[in-house]
């Protein structure tokens, strides 16, 4: 159910055919061939037993008076079903066949209900009566028996029957109900009258509900199986028919529990989600198809979610209206809202992730809204979910990455309000900038400045050149013993966790396209049209070079870049072009644009601990500085931290929360042997290690900015307004570009620490905001020319610190570029297991000249290609992982010789931290090239016309 | 017209020229160009696959490995990239009458051509080509010279050369562009200038005798429309050539210049969502445009 699918759904509810009922239904072997009159005869002997029975004053009891009913009874319905009425002559109306005729006129059916109503409806009975409609319903091809009262009225008395609150519709035999209204919708859809009837018939029949059928379905909106999806099918087609029909649509509104019980029923199947998503890789970042198709829960709420997003496409205005307002107030508000701000991080891991999914999932432009008011708007404890899952991107590595993954699905969608709220309403006042500077706001880098300045950042020692022949040589050994890939073996060993690099950059297309199943060919691997769950440029060549050579040149792939820098901005200028305003600073006009909030004042987690949440992550390795050392001592929950106490609560205790959970995992790992990298990771933060050169170097990253300097004042309107739940303590005119820019470039100036996995989710977001064309935006991030205010930290600053940090790195392990052409040659090597293990996914030109592409086939798609059997998907799931893993191990070895089995998790913590920063250098360099090459093709963008001007 | 025709034109499948709406009856194209572009695609010979077209020698002479860049092997993205830059800024400029397209062989080269539609030079349809020197931004204004020499005071009667330096006395990056250049081709031919002239006789002429200064200018225009539908001086698949209006050709090139629409190239992106904007214009609010909002 990806946005790419765009089900939808009434193509998929194909009536069953006849064929399809065969031995199911009430054994229909009568003469049904035969011609017309002996038909009706047949029908008329077997009438006249029937009617027989039926006219007994008592009515009978016994069961041999019974079983003659229902033998006639099944014979005289086949006919009926079979019965094709003459074709009439002058195009008129068609007549009615003889037996319908007969009927009609003696009223049978209704008799015939009434009869075994007044005997008392035994179960035995009403199930054998709903599947005797349901046949008759749906085999009557011919004839639109449904228009008929003496058909439609006899229906509604015996489903009235089964919403009888002392009847009831034993369970046995909700499989057949289900069944018959799904055959009476089908039915209802073919002929719209019908609709219109069984809306007006009703009321005489069944008094309080006059749409019955509706009401018999709703109990089955969310449930499992075959049942579930026949309801809900059943309302999809209601909902089509009353789509035009005002007062059918009122009625449901109004009348019914349709939209209440379809919001609470999400908020009920929200709840029984696992509460911590079980990870596998360290990679992990995102539910994709493949991580819930498993999980029966989530598959059940996945169900429900689809459902509501197809009848919010297809209803009357009135019930969707209805429904998205349930949906806010029934689901978002009382229980996303909630399970955004628990206290443990598994927990505010996995309700981030699967917000994400919801996101990713949502097609309809309306619901998609609805989701969006939520996430921009609604204050939960005085803070916005937006504040809320902004402060996680500082946080520890797991939850950051999936915090950073459902930004990368907002950013994603190029929608105004998102980006207003995030980071334009920041720049709208035009304080970040020297007033003399604001006419370069709309500058292009004609002659490429900026990316010149972009590229003179990499670092001199990341300029290798290809390696020589020998160290070739070399390397080959080093391939064998990590387990060379082989297209042959049946699971080629791949090499090492930047192997996953590919799996990992790749969006989550979620391989299932409407057939549900994995891509069976390399080449649907990106389905044809992979909705939002493609940012503006997921494509672009993240931070991979060519595989011409065993090495990355530092200046190769160039190409491939600007390449992937027009499409990315193409796109965003498109998905654009119907935004209120061009944004360039002077529309909206910077002195109208209200102030936008000031930043927090306090934040814990965000402010004041930054470097506690890299403790755990990717190998940061830093110490703790003392101010957490002092926390980790303290008994959690203690209301220790500075900050205002009004709105902070959740983050406090989640904060102290984590650190309970640090605590004991440090405890409890600290005593074994940490052998694998995981443990060393965390290991980290209990041992003392020596501060390293670089910590002392530089002190905990403040993602806030810099106290005002005093000449900033004046420059920009005053700050008149601010969320009164925030003190106003600084002076008013401090510029402030926004949470979100504050905490990616912090993010990003800890490169050097961060995970690689982190570090390629942190760029990815950076290079899709700088394809946003809006001058803005696009002058704060690229052009390097641009004054800011000493304040403002830009991103060429944030980016010429890394520079130094590597150098600095660099400089101090004399080995460097040795590891440094390994972590490339890694992650080349990655790019070509997956190229070798679909050769036909791709033109040979390509592959040759990119390892670019290498995340195309990817793990995730050779898991999906096991995807007929659940269980081996899973088993190919795990094998790869295991690869992965294994192989991690290896380049880790390899990489850092002696550092990793020595068994001392000094040597592993250190380990660690030289890896994650030799990754960084790669992927830095890579970066800056990104950037580069969005700078330039943002000169030669054209812009689009609004869509209004180019329909004229 | 929303129909940009500098898009329009590349939009076409072959190449080339059409004149404007009410024009075009007469000429048109005739060559194929080389299946090179994508449909839809900028016209600057767009990347240096192998920098050919800043490195290999054309018989322009003009050029010569850029000198640009810090960085060597980016030097020529810089020059090419500067110079679609340009262009990209004579496409937003929307030159009455002017048409532009850089040739196959170098970007340094573009060929152009002018349709005059009042004043002295009414009629006058003119093919030039301008000349950007390969080290631009920082060298000499762009030459440029229209292939049969006009008779006007600015043009050299021999060259064909326009005068273009007395408009740009210094060629200042940043703030001198080619198409200022373009525009000053055209303003010429709508506000004579006789000061210091190229051709002294037209301009003698032009302060003398008007009459015999216009029936030459008649003159200079029939030549050059008589020769209009000749090759191309150039040889290049993207030089500008006309031929007579020919329906079985032109109707459906016609017909696709004017319905093209332009949309991002991606092939695998559809249908996706995006671009939403609830934003009512001026209110600067997230959902504002929004009618009901759920009550919460």
């Amino acid at each position: 159910m990806e946005r790419d699918k765009n089900p939808h759904w009434l193509s998929r509810l194909n009536p069953r055919g006849p064929g399809s009922r065969t031995g199911r239904s009430a054994a229909p072997s009568g003469p049904c061939t035969a011609d017309p009159e002996t038909c009706l005869m047949v029908f008329e002997n077997h009438w006249r037993q029937v009617s027989w029975v039926l006219e007994q004053q008592e009515p009978s009891s016994s069961s041999d008076d019974l079983t003659a009913v229902r033998n006639h009874t099944d014979q005289m319905l086949c006919l009926l079903a079979e019965e094709r009425p003459a074709e009439s002559a002058e195009g008129g109306a068609a007549p009615m066949g003889p037996i319908l005729e007969l009927v009609v006129t003696e009223n049978i059916l209704e008799r015939l209900v009434q009869w075994h109503l007044r005997r008392g409806l035994d179960s035995d009975s009403q199930g054998a009566l709903l599947k005797l409609f349901e046949m008759l319903i749906g085999q009557s091809q011919q004839q639109p028996l449904l228009q008929h009262t003496a058909v439609l009225h006899p229906l509604l008395r015996l489903l009235g029957a089964c919403a009888d609150p002392d009847l009831g519709c034993p369970l046995a035999l909700e499989n057949s109900l289900v069944l018959l209204l799904n055959q009476i919708c089908v039915s209802m859809a073919r002929q719209p009258v019908v609709l219109e009837m069984l809306f007006r018939a009703a009321p005489a029949q069944q008094g309080s509900t006059n749409l019955l059928i509706f009401s018999l379905l709703v109990p089955f909106i969310h449930r499992d199986g075959a049942i579930g999806q026949q309801a809900r099918d059943a309302l999809l087609l209601v909902m089509a028919a009353s789509a035009s029909n005002e007062a059918v649509a009122r009625y449901i509104a109004e009348n019914s529990y349709f939209c209440p019980v379809l919001a609470t029923g999400l908020s009920a199947l929200y709840s029984s989600l696992p509460r911590k998503i079980e990870v596998r890789g360290d990679d992990w970042h995102a539910l994709r198809r493949e991580d819930w198709m498993s999980v029966s829960s989530l598959v059940l709420f996945m169900n429900s979610l689809e459902f509501c997003n197809a009848v919010v496409q297809i209803a009357h205005p009135l019930v969707r209206s209805q429904l998205l307002d349930y949906l806010h107030n029934g689901f978002l508000v009382p229980v996303m809202g909630p399970a955004l701000h628990k206290s443990s991080v598994d927990e505010m891991i996995a309700s981030t992730a699967y917000l994400d999914l919801f996101l990713r999932s949502v097609s309809e432009t309306s619901l998609l809204k609805t989701f969006l008011r939520f996430i921009l708007l609604h204050r939960h404890d005085n803070d916005t979910i937006l504040d809320t899952l902004l402060t996680r991107i500082s946080s520890n590595s797991r939850l950051c990455m999936v915090s950073l993954s459902l930004f990368r699905t907002l950013l994603s969608l190029n929608c105004e309000d998102v980006m207003l709220q995030l980071v334009l309403r920041y720049l709208l006042p035009c304080t970040h900038v020297m007033l003399s500077q604001r006419q370069a706001i709309r500058v292009t880098d004609l002659y490429g400045k900026s990316a010149d300045k972009f590229l003179s950042l990499i670092p001199e020692c990341c300029r290798l050149n290809a390696a020589s022949s020998a160290e070739r040589d070399e390397d080959g050994a080093f391939w064998g013993k990590g387990g060379h890939p082989s297209i042959e073996s049946p699971a080629p060993p791949r090499p090492s966790t930047p192997s996953r690099l590919a799996f990992f950059i790749r969006q989550q297309s979620s391989g299932g396209g409407p057939g549900g199943g994995g891509p069976s060919t390399p080449t649907s691997t990106e389905p044809p049209q992979s909705g939002a769950s493609h940012p503006p440029c997921p494509d672009s060549p993240m931070h991979q070079q060519l595989a011409n050579t065993e090495c990355l040149d530092w200046d190769s792939g160039y190409l491939e870049y600007l390449k992937d820098s027009r499409q990315g901005i193409e796109i965003c200028s498109w998905a654009c072009r119907d935004w209120s305003a061009p944004y360039d600073g002077e529309n909206p006009s910077p002195n109208v644009a209200a102030p936008p909030p000031p930043p927090p004042t306090s934040n814990p987690t965000m402010a004041m601990f930054p470097e506690h949440f890299s403790l755990q992550q990717g190998g940061s390795g830093s110490t703790p500085p003392p101010g957490q050392q002092r926390l980790l001592e303290q008994a959690p929950g203690e209301p220790q931290l500075p900050g205002d106490s009004n709105g902070q609560g959740i983050s406090i205790e989640a904060f102290t929360q984590e650190l309970r959970e640090l605590e004991d995992r440090v405890r409890e790992r600290g005593r074994a042997a940490c052998q694998q990298e995981e443990t060393a990771r965390e290991c980290l933060s209990s041992e003392r290690r020596q501060p390293q050169q670089e910590e002392e170097q530089q002190p905990p990253s403040v993602p806030e900015p810099k106290p005002p300097t005093g000449d900033t004042k004046g420059d920009g309107p005053a700050l008149v307004f601010g969320s009164p739940a925030r003190p106003l303590n600084k002076p008013a005119s401090q510029p402030y570009t926004g949470p979100f820019m504050v905490v990616l470039f912090a993010k990003l100036e800890n490169m050097l620490q961060n995970s690689l996995y982190v570090n390629i989710l942190l760029t990815g977001i950076v290079a899709q905001l700088a394809c946003y064309p809006q001058p803005l935006l696009r002058s704060f991030l690229l052009n390097t020319n641009m004054v800011f205010q000493p304040s403002v930290k830009s991103l060429i600053q944030v980016l010429g610190s890394v520079k130094n940090r590597i150098e600095a790195f660099a400089a101090s392990h004399e080995d460097f570029p040795a590891m440094l052409k390994k972590a490339q040659q890694y992650l080349v090597a990655r790019g070509k297991v997956d190229w070798a293990d679909s050769p036909a996914a791709v033109p040979n030109l390509r592959r040759s000249d990119s390892l670019v592409k290498s995340r195309k086939p990817s793990l995730g798609e050779l898991i999906l290609r096991h995807t007929n059997s659940p269980t081996r998907a899973r088993h190919a799931a795990q094998l790869a992982l295991a690869h992965v893993r294994d192989g991690g191990q290896s380049l880790h070895s390899a990489l850092f010789k002696g550092g990793a089995g020595a068994g001392s998790l000094e040597k592993q913590a250190e380990a660690l931290r030289v890896k994650n920063a030799v990754y960084c250098a790669v992927v830095f360099c890579e970066f800056l090239k990104e950037l580069a090459a969005l700078a330039q093709e943002h000169a030669v963008t054209l812009p689009f016309p609004h869509s209004q001007e180019a329909e004229e | 017209m929303n129909l940009n025709p500098f898009w329009s034109m590349s939009a076409n499948t072959s190449r080339k020229q059409r004149t404007d709406s009410e024009e075009q009856s007469g000429h048109s194209e005739q060559r194929a160009s080389p299946a090179r572009l994508p449909f839809g695609k900028k016209q600057l010979p767009p990347i240096p696959k192998n920098a050919a077209p800043i490195t290999k020698p054309a018989s322009t002479g003009t050029l010569a490995p850029s000198a640009n860049g810090t960085h060597a092997s980016y030097g020529p993205f810089y020059l090419e990239y500067s110079l679609l830059a340009e262009f990209t800024l004579v496409i937003k400029q929307k030159l009455p009458g002017i048409y532009v397209q850089p040739s196959y062989k170098s970007a340094l080269m573009w060929f152009g051509v002018i349709f005059i539609r009042h004043g002295l030079y009414q009629d006058g349809v003119f093919k030039f080509t301008v000349y950007i020197p390969d080290n631009y931004p920082d060298g000499e204004c762009p030459k440029l010279v229209f292939d049969i020499p006009v008779f006007h005071p600015l043009v050299d009667p021999v060259s064909g050369e326009l005068d273009v330096r007395r408009a740009f006395t210094k060629w200042r990056r940043n703030h001198n562009h080619i198409w200022q250049v373009l525009m000053y081709a055209r303003t010429i031919f709508y506000k004579i200038n006789t000061t210091e002239p190229l051709n002294p006789e037209a301009a003698v002429l032009y302060e003398k005798d008007v009459q015999l200064f216009k029936s030459k200018v008649v003159d200079s225009v029939k030549l050059c429309n008589s020769h209009l539908f000749d090759q191309p001086k150039m040889d290049d698949p993207y030089a500008i050539s006309f031929s007579p209006w020919n329906p079985a050709v032109h109707e459906e090139a016609k017909e696709r210049m004017f319905t093209y629409k332009r949309r991002p190239d991606d092939h695998h992106k559809g249908t996706q969502v995006s671009g939403l904007s609830w934003v009512k214009p001026g209110s600067m609010q997230p959902f504002s445009k929004d009618d009901s909002p759920p009550q919460s």
